[in-house]
């Protein structure tokens, strides 16, 4: 099975081209996703029917028909995307960031809702997309693509800090001006790990580290400075002091997790659901996998998205080139990151910020973009320096 | 590159999924328990079924009491107020309230305070098409978080009828007063509950937890209190308060003396049971409002509380009272049993007797300056005759006294079914002066309540049996199982048959040639007493402040019949009558007569005419002008005549036929206690050509008019009307004699 534009040569010639093998994509990471796909369309269906049904006309299937749309053209454009030679991404790395920057200069202009400017209209109000969705695949992109160019001169702050700075400043500069914090602390996460494995040196990361700390105190000492946020961190350290106001989706969510117990109380049988939790379907799904599944089913869920984050990075420590290496190693981080980040704000870990579940919340864009991306690790997998075992 | 891949890999795992996990773990294991109590609490609502108060039944099964579902409808602040629209909502919520049930949206704006709450009752006791309508609205416009819960609500189809054996109950269903209050845990039943899970806008979860337990309905009463007697009681006490002008309360019993039934109790004015908070008497009312002004606003509170407690209260249990004469009928029989005195046992009564250095005055002498003369024991019960019973007491002593006293049950409660009954207030044997015996005789100086009296008189006329007086004759359960019947109990016998036959005799000559004879009907052996107490302990009171008060009395009169075996007692006192001469011989006794002569037919004892008084049927018309009801009515009814009364009045202001006039045999004479009116007037019908039977019976009993027949072919069926004056077409007053004259065409052909 050989693609035709895998057949371009290599771009390091050092490598011992004799044994990469172009061929089949890793297995265990499609698995891994279509079994996390399947389970996390079973779950929405279970957290979205109360509420569709209340909200949406008596529609029960409201949401699982669309995400159940979207998920068969994720996993369709997933295959198509697991086909193409990933060093083509290479050619638009910089023109994703000027379509990035220039999308999310755009977004300022739309006010789909009352207090945030995230997203684009396209087919009226209900179909928008996120410029922010993009700008964490441009990160990716871009960031994977700078690394491998300049892997010999990562030291050096002029090739290995700055570049990488100003993108990301220039990016979460529009971002917060929407306001999209999570986002902005998702595509920071992404673009830090990606300078960490990339080879940056430690210590700007150490400096970065003692830079933040003493902007939070900064922040926390004069009030006003992060207003935004200063309400979610209230609601955070005791959400009952406003328990109908900013507590209220806190409340519900420990509500939920905290019935579930060891066992759960059954697939399907979650009370909170029944319009206690808000938008059960989206941010907070995991709340209702909790209290139907149990403290078990969680575990085994979070198990898998762990293997997924493993085989992600196996996959890019056999990648045959640097360029597929830090694809996989961005997209991956991307994947668990958003995860852990999801799971921690449904569990009251950190402060409540609005974060969704990869695979499981409701959102046919985001979904269809996590599949496309994860057709992009595919890629990735199929040109490794070892065959496959 | 690999070296920090692994970094990253395994940062990520280490502290971000095992910080989560960690989380997980202490939510759901450590804390789960508590995290799920918490949730089951707003998750699960818990509604209290309302249990169906019994019923309370006369002794035929009538309802006299009986409950009703209606709604309470509550608010559910917190379902209203979550959520991004929640202004709206609660605008919405208010609105329908206000224009469904007239709620007062400032209330609603209040309840919504209680942020966190799922129940918050915004509205009691609403019927169920207005429950039902509201509900209809609310679910065509999807209105949120408006609710129902079931409650019942208690209706007295009678309205202001044996008030204060019933009582009522309170807003909370609980028996406050009465009967109600008395059998509150009978009747009430065990309320149920049923626990389901609601989601945040309070419909029921499809989820398998609903839980019902059911409630237990109350258990309903069968009083031995007859519908019928009830009202004969009720009609003539309340005639009585108003021609009487009683200023404090009439009451009245009517006992079963066999068993010692109540079958009926009352006391007017009273209230109705419906709305009992309303004073029911008008004078009352008036004289309150009269008091509701701003500057007095705490007087008007007191005021009306008072009243409130005054017609709730059932004096016939709760207000012990000086007996009077009636009382003599216990010393009497105590005197017999206890050998003190007999048959032959003369006393001497000269008008007065002195007692303890101070003169007692016999009523005789106030009347007509002398006293009774020498009198046997009969005599002295039939004349009631203070001075001989002064002598009666005395010769019993102290001691003797307090026993007989104490064995007709007069030093304990009855033990009846009903709430709040007083105790007796008298003096003992150790601290009874010679004073006080001699008051005590003739029965004043102490106090009972009048269902001790009754009971105790009962007694003295039922062979001696003291019975345990009852009004819940049977519990049914409410699918109509006998729970619990009563049966009649003997407390003791308290006398001899003998002396009690005796007794009975002595009573009846008290009606047929005594102070009781306005208790007489005929066909009907009565027997009674007649009471005229006076309230000296009031009087002394109001002396202290007003040297010129009056004296106030109870009238009371004690009835019973057949004499020869007793069956239904009367006791009917008048508290403070505005009358010019106040005895209980001319006030009381018409109204417990008036009360037998509807009862003793109803409770089937037939009429037995002597002799006598079939001779002795009038046939003029008495004199009635100006007369009050009860007396005009004893009037009319000792003369044999059958009589209609017209008007809502109490004294009788026109008579037809009038004083003297000759009335018919069968004839009827009509009273107006109105001024008659020409709407009332009837037209005369034509006869001519009918038979007597038939002319008769369209003139009397169609018409209201008399009849007075002439002429030949009267006996047989032969004779026809041939003239008729007044003539056909003439409007005459009721009561009009019509003279017929009657032919039989076969002797003048």
């Amino acid at each position: 099975m050989r693609h035709p534009m895998a057949a371009r040569p290599p771009r390091h010639p050092t490598e011992r081209k004799e044994k990469s093998h172009i061929g089949g994509m890793d297995l265990t990471f499609l698995v891994l996703v279509l079994t996390l796909l399947f389970i996390g369309l079973i779950m929405l269906f279970s957290a979205s029917y109360v509420y569709a049904y209340y909200n949406d006309g008596g529609d029960s299937f409201h949401y699982i028909t669309r995400q159940l749309l979207f998920a068969a053209v994720g996993v369709v454009m997933m295959l198509v995307v697991s086909r193409i030679d990933y060093h083509i991404l290479q050619k638009f790395a910089f023109l994703l960031l000027i379509g990035t920057l220039f999308l999310l200069v755009l977004v300022l202009f739309y006010h789909t809702r009352a207090n945030a400017r995230r997203w684009i209209p396209i087919i009226g109000a209900s179909f928008t997309f996120q410029p922010s969705e993009l700008a964490k695949f441009t990160i990716v992109v871009l960031f994977a693509h700078m690394i491998s160019t300049n892997y010999e001169k990562m030291k050096n702050p002029k090739y290995g800090l700055w570049p990488f700075v100003t993108v990301m400043g220039m990016i979460a500069f529009l971002m917060l001006l929407e306001p999209h914090l999570s986002g902005t602390i998702l595509i920071v996460s992404i673009g830090l790990v990606m300078m960490f494995v990339g080879g940056t040196s430690i210590r700007w990361f150490v400096g970065g580290g003692v830079l933040l700390a003493a902007a939070i105190v900064v922040a926390v000492l004069i009030p006003g400075v992060i207003t935004y946020a200063q309400g979610r961190l209230i609601n955070w350290i005791d959400p009952f002091a406003d328990p109908q106001g900013g507590g209220y989706q806190t409340i519900q969510s420990l509500y939920a997790i905290g019935s579930g117990g060891l066992l759960g109380v059954g697939l399907g049988n979650s009370r909170q659901k029944h319009l206690y939790l808000p938008e059960p379907q989206n941010d907070f799904i995991f709340a209702v996998v909790c209290e139907e599944l149990g403290f078990v089913g969680a575990t085994i869920i979070i198990l898998i998205f762990v293997l997924l984050l493993w085989r992600g990075f196996v996959i890019a420590m056999r990648s045959r080139d640097r360029f597929g290496s830090m694809l996989a190693v961005g997209l991956s981080t991307q994947v668990g990151v958003q995860t852990i980040l999801n799971i921690a704000v449904v569990s009251n870990t950190i402060p409540n910020t609005g974060i969704s579940l990869p695979f499981f919340s409701y959102g046919g864009t985001a979904l269809v973009m996590l599949l496309a991306q994860m057709g992009v690790i595919l890629s990735v997998s199929r040109q490794t320096l070892l065959g496959k075992e | 590159m690999k070296y920090r891949m692994i970094v990253v890999l395994l940062g990520m795992v280490l502290v971000g999924f095992v910080v989560v996990l960690h989380q997980l773990f202490v939510l759901q294991i450590v804390e789960g328990e508590e995290w799920q109590s918490e949730a089951l609490d707003h998750q699960l609502r818990s509604q209290e079924i309302a249990p169906k108060r019994g019923v309370i039944y006369d002794t035929n099964m009538t309802p006299l009491a009986r409950s009703a579902t209606v709604y309470t409808v509550c608010i559910s602040p917190a379902e209203i107020l979550t959520g991004s629209n929640s202004e709206e909502k609660k605008q919405e919520v208010s609105d329908t309230l206000r224009t469904m049930l007239g709620v007062d949206p400032a209330l609603v704006e209040q309840k919504m305070k209680n942020t966190g709450s799922f129940y918050e009752r915004v509205k009691t006791k609403v019927e169920k098409p207005e429950a039902d309508a509201l509900m209809e609205f609310v679910s065509e416009n999807n209105v949120k978080g408006i609710f129902l819960e079931e409650d019942t609500r208690r209706y007295y189809p009678y309205g202001n009828f044996a008030a204060t054996v019933l009582g009522f109950t309170n807003n909370d269903n609980v028996g406050a007063y009465g009967l109600e209050s008395y059998y509150n845990n009978v009747l009430a039943g065990t309320p149920g509950r049923s626990v389901s899970m609601r989601n945040s806008v309070g419909v029921t979860m499809p989820l398998e937890y609903d839980e019902t337990y059911p409630a237990q309905d109350g258990n309903s009463l069968v009083l031995t209190l007859d519908e019928k007697i009830q009202h004969y009681l009720e009609k003539n006490l309340e005639t009585a308060v108003n021609e009487h002008r009683v200023s404090n309360r009439a009451t009245g019993i009517v006992m079963n003396v066999k068993t010692g039934a109540i079958l009926a109790m009352a006391s007017k004015p009273d209230f109705d049971p419906n709305d009992p908070y309303t004073i029911f008497s008008e004078t009352k009312r008036e004289e309150l409002e009269a008091l509701n002004t701003v500057e007095q606003k705490e007087q008007y509170q007191t005021a009306k509380q008072q009243a409130q407690y005054a017609q709730w209260r059932n004096p016939a249990v709760s207000d012990p009272y000086e007996p009077g004469s009636v009382f003599k009928i216990i010393t009497a029989s105590g005197a017999l049993e206890s050998g003190a005195v007999d048959h032959n046992t003369g006393f001497y009564c000269p008008g007065y007797k002195e007692v303890a250095g101070r003169i007692q005055r016999c009523w005789v002498y106030g009347q007509k300056g002398i006293g009774h003369g020498q009198q046997n024991i009969a005599d002295a019960i039939r004349n009631s005759c203070n001075p001989a019973f002064i002598e009666i007491g005395q010769r019993m002593g102290a001691k003797v006294f307090y026993e007989n006293f104490s064995n007709f049950g007069l030093t304990e409660g009855t033990g009846i079914d009903l709430p709040g009954e007083a105790g007796s207030i008298y003096y003992t044997d150790k601290n009874m002066g010679l004073a006080e015996l001699s008051s005590s005789s003739f029965g004043q100086t102490f106090k009972v309540t009048p269902i001790q009296l009754i009971t105790a008189c009962c007694a003295a006329v039922n062979g001696g049996k003291l019975m345990q007086p009852y009004i819940v004759q049977q519990i049914i359960d409410s699918e109509g199982n006998v729970v619990s019947s009563t049966e009649p109990v003997v407390k003791r016998q308290v006398i001899s048959e003998a002396v009690s036959k005796d007794m009975c005799e002595m009573l009846e000559a008290v009606v047929t040639e005594g102070s009781g004879s306005a208790a007489r009907v005929p066909g009907y052996r009565i027997g009674g007493k007649t009471g005229t107490s006076e309230k000296i302990d009031k009087y002394e009171q109001e002396r202290k402040e007003n040297p010129n008060a009056q004296m106030k009395y109870v009238l009371s009169f004690f009835g019973f019949a057949p004499v020869d075996d007793p069956e239904i007692a009367c006791l009917v006192l008048l508290d403070e009558a505005d009358v010019p001469n106040p005895y209980g011989s001319t006030v009381a006794a018409p109204v417990v007569g008036a009360v037998l002569a509807d009862v003793l037919p109803y409770v089937g004892i037939e009429p037995q005419y002597t002799e006598e008084e079939l001779e002795n049927v009038a046939t003029t018309t008495p004199l009635l002008l100006d007369k009050d009801i009860h007396e005009a009515e004893s009037i009319l009814r000792i003369a044999g005549l059958k009589y209609q009364i017209v008007g809502e009045g109490t004294t009788v202001v026109k008579q037809v036929p009038g004083y003297q006039e000759p009335l018919p045999k069968d004839g009827r004479v009509v009273i107006y206690t109105e001024e008659f009116t020409d709407e009332q007037m009837v037209e005369v019908p034509n006869v001519v050509g009918m038979t007597v039977a038939q002319a008769n019976q369209t003139l009397v009993d169609q018409y209201s008019l008399n009849i007075s027949v002439s002429g030949t072919g009267l006996e047989g069926s032969s004779g026809r009307a041939v003239s008729q004056n007044p003539v056909a077409g003439t409007k005459v007053a009721p009561g009009t004699i019509v003279a017929v004259e009657f032919q039989d065409p076969n002797l003048a052909g």
